[in-house]
């Protein structure tokens, strides 16, 4: 019974956090009063929690997670210097000769802002609120709207530069050095943010291009559930402004942040500062640069740096009780007893994210479980980027998926009240199996996430 | 109490928006830092340890802000959904509970860490980095004690929320 004690905290912890109160509070209190409970028990020895001041510090000085507010702090700048907007509408203008060219150009932008945030919500309530009465005016069937807008959201996890890849990435390279270490290995592979993001841009760009076909394909099979936008008449020299001040300086930046990142010349960090200073840049050329934008962009780039960090240190303290109580040895010898070997761990871990997809956002479950679960399935001699975007692309289908999906929660507190409920759902079905395609591709076809990477760090060495 | 609730939220606040400007100093740092690694090929140990510092105070000092703010993020699927007496109670028992014990437990056991730190006036571990990691180190306790605060001020205003409503109720049966 105590060997369970690990499963137990863990389920306490879920429940407790379905209470509302903050995520980061609540593991951090709940884990602690299983320790001190385990303490007056005598079943649990406080050596293991005198060691989380060092963790905790260890978080403060971590270089890679300075690419964090960097990141936030170029995403927030794009948005709130109306970069985004405009990019959003210029795209538009570009693609309205094509079927479902609205549809296209909204996925297109849902993937270039992919930068700004860590939390669906604010992408899917984002985009949300800049597209949606667009497309319903424009005669989009509303669930065909609100699929492409509900997926689009999640498209910001898996497209770099995310701060979720980065956060993930993190959390994989830690967990593949412990595995290594398990094993005895003396020399050590390394697994780095750079590459989970050379690995997640072959299948993240293939969802585009998924969402994008089964956009266009419906208008063009169904034209009468997503109309062509009614043509305007100075639409020759519009376009052409449009390609060139609108379009071009957003996309050239995105592009040349992460091209650095892949091509090995700067670290997600100083790639960051670059984004940065460019959306700067680009947001005093739209004369949208003054000190209260600034003044807004810090203290937003303050709120979700600092929601992040005080996850990273609840989780810390939670993951250290959880290997207090013997945790680790727990999820090793369920998954040994797992008949199937690698193939029915791998899907057990899948299905177990999938569902907490249901009540815990992404960096929650990238600091809950991917720790826990991390360094034994690598140790199985698993590849880490292609775990690691698998567990990306599965939670984005969690958050997608009736009735509980996240995404779909946030898409219906923006969305206007004619549209209903159910026909948000209907209209994601489509996307959901679009994911799961894309989950099953990459489960044979793991060459999708590590083919980029190994090709990178093999020109890297010569 | 309200004027305690008002003095801890302006504190947080003043606190917060002042160092949020760190955020485009960290930005313009690091800016300078990768013109001069890729320009001039020079490697500033002391202005790398500088995005550290401003990092882990942008953090130390912005996390009793966002609390104030609510900006740090629940599982709401439950809590969205309910009465401004719910929300309050979940508000009034999480921060008596978690957040006092959290912050205590991370003061409690950071102490001595934080004090040899102090008693041997910690430097970096690179021979040009800045001779101030015991001042950092002292974020173990600055932040759990602005937590605290701030959760002290998130108490009484779910507690003034429960008595508000628990009085509106008397009142009406009182009609009765």
């Amino acid at each position: 019974m105590i060997d369970l004690l690990p499963l137990v905290l863990f389920a306490i912890v879920c429940l407790f956090l379905m209470a509302g109160y903050p995520v980061a509070l609540t593991m951090a209190g709940v884990s602690l009063l299983f320790a001190i409970l385990g303490k007056l028990a005598g079943v649990f020895d406080l050596a293991f929690i005198s060691l989380i001041p060092n963790r905790i510090y260890g978080i403060l000085i971590n270089q890679n997670l300075f690419a964090v507010p960097l990141f936030v702090f170029m995403g927030s700048m794009l948005e709130r210097s109306r970069i985004a907007e405009d990019l959003l509408k210029n795209m538009e203008l570009v693609l309205r000769a094509l079927p479902g060219g609205l549809g296209i150009s909204v996925i297109l932008v849902g993937m270039l802002l992919a930068a700004s945030t860590g939390i669906v919500g604010a992408t899917v309530v984002t985009m949300g609120i800049l597209s949606l009465p667009t497309m319903l005016r424009a005669g989009y069937q509303p669930a065909l709207a609100c699929g492409t807008l509900c997926a689009t959201g999640t498209l910001g996890q898996i497209i770099p530069p995310s701060i979720c890849l980065v956060l993930l990435g993190e959390v994989i390279s830690n967990a593949y050095q412990q595995a290594q270490l398990n094993l005895g290995v003396f020399a050590p592979d390394f697994v780095s943010i750079s590459d989970l993001f050379a690995g997640a841009i072959l299948p993240g760009l293939l969802l585009v291009l998924a969402y994008g076909a089964y956009v266009f394909a419906t208008a063009l099979f169904k034209p009468e559930l997503a109309p062509p936008t009614i043509e305007d008449t100075d639409s020759d020299v519009n376009l052409f402004v449009a390609l060139l001040k609108g379009l071009f300086p957003p996309v050239a930046l995105i592009i040349a942040v992460l091209g650095s990142i892949l091509m090995g010349l700067a670290t997600p960090t100083e790639a960051s500062s670059v984004g940065a200073i460019g959306a700067m840049l680009l947001a005093f050329g739209k004369r949208m640069l003054s000190i209260a934008i600034l003044h807004e962009v810090a203290i937003e780039t303050t709120r979700v740096t600092s929601m992040v960090y005080l996850i990273l240190v609840g989780a810390t303290i939670f993951s250290s009780v959880f290997r207090g109580f013997g945790g680790e040895e727990l999820i090793e010898a369920l998954f040994d007893a797992l008949p199937g070997g690698v193939f029915s761990a791998t899907l057990a871990v899948m299905l177990v994210i999938f569902l907490l997809g249901f009540i815990l956002d992404f960096i929650e479950i990238t600091f809950l479980v991917v720790p826990l679960v991390g360094p034994v399935l690598l140790s199985m001699g698993l590849d880490p980027v292609w775990l690691a975007v698998m567990i990306a692309i599965n939670l984005q289908t969690s958050f997608l998926t009736p009735p509980f999906g996240f995404s779909l929660f946030y898409l219906r507190s923006v969305a206007p009240v004619e549209v209903d409920t159910l026909s948000i759902y209907r209209g994601v079905i489509p996307f959901v199996v679009i994911q799961l395609m894309l989950l099953i591709l990459l489960a044979f076809q793991p060459g999708l996430a590590t083919w980029l990477p190994n090709l990178l760090n093999g020109q890297a060495m010569q | 109490m309200n004027k305690l609730i008002t003095l801890i939220d302006q504190t947080s606040d003043r606190l917060g928006r002042g160092v949020s400007w760190l955020t485009l100093f960290m930005v313009l740092v690091m800016g300078l830092i990768v013109i001069l690694r890729y320009a001039f090929q020079i490697g500033s140990i002391a202005l790398q340890e500088s995005m550290l510092y401003m990092n882990a105070m942008l953090f130390t000092f912005g996390a009793a802000f966002t609390l104030k703010e609510q900006r740090h993020v629940r599982v709401d699927v439950v809590y969205s959904r309910l009465p401004p007496r719910g929300r309050a109670l979940t508000d009034l028992l999480g921060t008596t509970v978690f957040l006092s014990l959290s912050t205590g437990f991370i003061v409690w056991s950071s102490w001595d860490y934080v004090a040899l730190a102090w008693r041997i006036q910690e430097g970096s571990a690179e021979s040009s980095g800045l001779p101030f990691v015991y001042f950092l180190k002292t974020a173990l306790l600055i932040l759990p004690a602005l937590l605290f605060m701030q959760g002290v001020a998130e108490a009484m205003k779910a507690y003034s929320v429960l008595r508000d409503s628990a009085e509106t109720q008397s009142k009406l049966t009182d009609h009765d």
